[in-house]
């Protein structure tokens, strides 16, 4: 229900949502309610681009404890108002889009770091807590989160518990979920809850794993406890490169296997190689595959996982050494693509095609959505890197992109092209064994693919959403919920 | 439309989220309008639509920047979000769309006398603008260490460089401003400007440069002077932490000078909050944002204790007056100038 600014019920509702969190945050203005139309994914932003008016939420609460949150909640749920849990909108999935008006909340007044046990080493934060700043607090101490996605600047860590994000260190330190200790959450009906204390136990199924990936479709998550780390002495990179881009796989694949344990593994295909490698990292080193890592940890033992590692690359796989400068650059530049001038941009249509698959599937998937995407869309590139390893697989960060010229001027046409791509990659992605997505989320953007996903299990996912959101106020039409 | 000239950091902008963790003004609203994205997006939307521009609040929202500058300082291309603000503004008001509130502050510096009124001797022209009037100290302080250095100085007090009018929006009235200053500067024959105030400085070295108008004497900050002035500081500044100044780092990257200083004066420069990268100056950058924005300086001043170590005894020092008014008055920080702690090392 969207609820008109020229309607009495407006304000009913605006003056309640005040005695809930007092008027300095409460926004109704203009400006306030076009900044949460727009998140990181491409459709709005090509909607804004074309002229035409982007969907705005009615009221932008800013609730500063969990208290508030539901208040609002139950303000909400009286009148069946949606509403939009709206971290720092980084999302790329359309998730905190409120595509049904109602009440978008953003999280980002709740940003205090309530406690840094050295002890445990865990801190304890408000969601509403830029990433950045949140790792800026803990390093102050002499400690890590080891969560350093590149949206760092950008996104709250509520926002990170809510799509399972991940960062660069990943393949060591675990993606989001595996750093949390315990969540506090506020169901869509109001109830402030905890998950128990600790995150290994045999008390029954874990409610964490439960509403971390609900996307604010299940509660407004409000607090967290996290792991965090000391500082490691010691933190290397290498990298080298392959003739091609099955030996590179098979190289990295041998890594993770050996057991060894590195921090960050990333592999280049060929064409990714050609460009990104040199625009980004400023590195000319040719073609072929660049596979780079790095350890970190204690000295000692960091350069020695660093000799059994070089002895895969450079004894079984016959990779060309680019050095610690080579593997260095990449680590210093982590972040730079995601900057305007480096990355892609409108006019450019392009998407992440996130896609996770064990070592037997990975490959697959990469040529399966790639010649899907060439086949059906000859004037698209199609391109990939694999940035998130486990001992059993890893993510493909495929990437489709089209030059301005080729995406229709009609807003309406090019999100129709744009659907398309998806609609043919990500049903072959799922075919050849693959999972939509590892770090994304949903959103918006696949909700249409979750039933395909899931098979007959989805509907549990939704029976789970009925008994926490009768009135389905929580982020409607997102997650295909 | 002046915005014009800022296609590029419009279009840059308007979809990226890289610097949203050094918004001044959003980090204490926490409102997302608050950030260089929305703002580009915004005004992404007059460029395609002009009658945008009138819109009430968007015009609020463009007037609520702080214009610290931390944005283009940390952007890996320099997209220049904040001259677009700059831009926005000029645009608002030759289009007669200025606000009340925003009308209100360049008619009063619209009636303030440009030329200031200079009196002494020497090479050595210190100006103290009305904003560094208000810190008293400051000058007793400049005075305290010229007199031990036993330089013979001249005082030039009041006047207005149009550094107001400028950020407002009021490019014309400010450098009509800026002529009449430089012209009294000018035939005073003073070799070297110094002032204690960074936004003086960035108007002095950037401001007048942009409308042409030509400055004799060589504009200095004070930090920059007293580092090179050959003088014996006996006593140890100790355990200090430093703010930087937007004006000298994020729009002049003058990084050098105040630490140069710094370390005459013996000082152990720990690092304030958790991180170099945040403006931490409550709004220098927007100049007279203590009278546009009263509500959100408060809320910055509140912001910067918060991140301070023992906020009741920690030694802030800063470059500007400005700061410190805004961090005295809303904190209880105890605030000193690069200037005042020259003096008390004396
Ligand atoms: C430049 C750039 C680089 C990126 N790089 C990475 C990367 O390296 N790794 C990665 O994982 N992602 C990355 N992303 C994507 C994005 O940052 C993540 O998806 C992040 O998790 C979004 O967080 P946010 O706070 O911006 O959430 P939003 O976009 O505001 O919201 C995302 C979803 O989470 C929900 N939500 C937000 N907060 C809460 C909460 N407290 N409780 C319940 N639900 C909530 C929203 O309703 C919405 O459905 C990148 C994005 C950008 C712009
Ligand atoms: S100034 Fe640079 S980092 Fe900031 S929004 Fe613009 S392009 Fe992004």
């Amino acid at each position: 229900m969207s609820l008109p600014k020229d309607t009495y019920m407006f304000e009913m509702v605006r003056t309640e949502l005040i005695d809930a969190v007092g008027a300095d945050y409460v926004n109704t203005g203009d400006s306030d309610r076009f900044g949460h139309s727009i998140d990181y994914y491409w459709i709005p932003e090509m909607w804004h681009d074309r002229g035409r008016e982007t969907k705005k939420p009615d009221f932008v609460v800013h609730p500063g404890s969990a208290e508030e949150v539901a208040r609002v909640l139950k303000i909400a749920n009286q009148y069946k108002i949606p509403v939009v849990t709206w971290g720092g909108g980084s999302g790329s999935q359309g998730g905190a889009l409120p595509v049904f008006g109602g009440i978008v909340l953003d999280t980002k007044r709740m940003n205090k770091i309530l406690k840094i046990d050295e002890e445990s080493l865990t801190v304890t934060a408000e969601t509403g807590i830029i990433a950045r700043h949140l790792e800026w607090g803990v390093n102050k101490r002499g400690y890590s989160t080891m969560h350093l996605p590149a949206s760092i600047a950008c996104a709250t860590i509520g926002g990170f518990l809510a799509h399972r994000g991940t960062g660069v260190l990943s393949t060591k330190w675990g993606k989001i979920e595996d750093m949390v200790m315990s969540l506090e959450v506020v169901t869509p009906c109001g109830e402030i809850i905890n998950t128990l204390p600790v995150p290994r136990h045999a008390s029954g199924p874990d409610l964490i794993m439960m509403f971390l990936g609900s996307e604010g479709t299940l509660g407004v998550i409000t607090k967290v406890t996290l792991k965090i780390h000391p500082m490691p002495e010691a933190r290397k990179f290498r990298a080298y490169l392959f003739k091609d881009f099955h030996t590179a796989m098979s190289a990295g694949a041998d890594l993770m296997r050996s057991r060894l344990r590195p921090c960050a593994v990333r592999l280049y295909d060929e064409t990714e190689t050609l460009t990104h490698v040199k625009k980004v990292f400023g590195m000319d080193i040719g073609t072929g595959a660049y596979l780079v890592f790095g350890f970190d940890g204690r000295e000692k033992i960091v350069d020695l996982e660093m000799e059994y590692a070089r002895e895969i690359m450079e004894k079984k796989y016959k990779g060309r050494d680019l050095g610690s400068k080579g593997g260095d650059l990449w680590w210093q530049n982590k972040y730079k693509f995601f900057y305007p001038g480096y990355m892609f941009h409108i006019p450019q249509a392009f998407g992440t095609l996130d896609t996770v698959a064990d070592f037997a599937h990975i490959e697959k998937v990469y040529w399966a959505m790639k010649k899907a995407v060439n086949e059906n869309f000859p004037q698209a590139r199609f391109i990939g890197h694999f940035s998130h390893w486990y001992e059993w697989g890893c993510m493909l960060y495929a990437r489709f992109i089209f030059e301005g010229k080729d995406v229709p001027q009609d807003a309406g046409e090019a999100a129709e092209l744009y659907n398309r791509v998806w609609d043919v990659a990500i049903r072959e992605a799922i075919a050849n064994g693959g999972v939509i997505n590892e770090h994304h989320g949903v959103g918006l953007k696949l909700g249409r693919y979750m039933k395909d996903l899931y098979k007959n299990s989805f509907p549990i996912l939704q029976s789970i959403k009925k008994a926490l959101d009768p009135n389905n106020i929580m982020n409607p039409g997102k997650m295909g919920l | 439309m002046n915005i014009d000239k800022f296609n590029d950091s419009i279009k840059a902008c308007r979809f990226c989220f890289m610097c949203r963790h050094l918004s001044g003004v959003g980090n204490v609203t926490f409102r997302e309008a608050d950030t260089p994205r929305i703002r580009a997006a915004m005004l992404y939307g007059v460029t395609l639509d002009k009658s945008k521009l009138a819109n009430a609040d968007f015009i609020e929202t463009i007037y609520s920047s702080d214009l610290s500058a931390a944005c283009r300082f940390h952007c890996v291309n320099s997209f220049d979000e904040n001259g677009m603000v700059l831009a926005a503004r000029r645009d608002i008001v030759e289009a007669g769309l200025a606000p009340a509130d925003v009308l209100e502050i360049a008619k009063e510096e619209n009636s303030t006398e440009a030329k200031p009124k200079i009196s002494g001797s020497g090479d050595v022209l210190y100006y103290i603008d009305p904003d560094s009037a208000a810190v008293a100290s400051e000058a007793r302080a400049f005075d305290k260490i010229m007199k031990r250095a036993g330089i013979k100085y001249r005082i030039a007090k009041g006047g207005n460089t149009g550094k107001v009018l400028e950020t407002l929006g009021f490019a014309a009235d400010s450098a009509k401003k800026a002529t009449e200053f430089a012209e009294a500067i000018n035939k005073s024959g003073a070799k070297t400007l110094v002032t204690p105030n960074p936004a003086v400085y960035d108007s002095l070295i950037n401001g007048f440069n942009s409308c042409g108008v030509k400055l004799s004497p060589k504009a200095v900050h004070a930090s920059e002077f007293l580092a090179q002035l050959k003088i014996k500081f006996s006593k140890k500044a100790g355990k200090v932490y430093y703010l930087e100044s937007d004006f000298l780092k994020n729009y002049n990257s003058n990084l050098k000078f105040p630490r140069e200083l710094l370390c005459k004066l013996g000082a152990e420069v720990a690092e304030f909050g958790t991180n170099s990268e945040e403006s931490y100056s409550c709004g220098e950058g927007a100049v007279a944002f203590d009278k546009l924005r009263p509500a959100i300086v408060e809320k910055m001043a509140k912001y910067v204790e918060a991140r301070a170590d023992n906020p009741s005894s920690d030694k802030i020092i800063v470059a500007s007056p400005y700061t410190k008014m805004q961090l005295s008055k809303h904190s209880k920080l105890k605030v000193c100038t690069l200037t005042e702690l020259a003096a008390d090392c004396l």
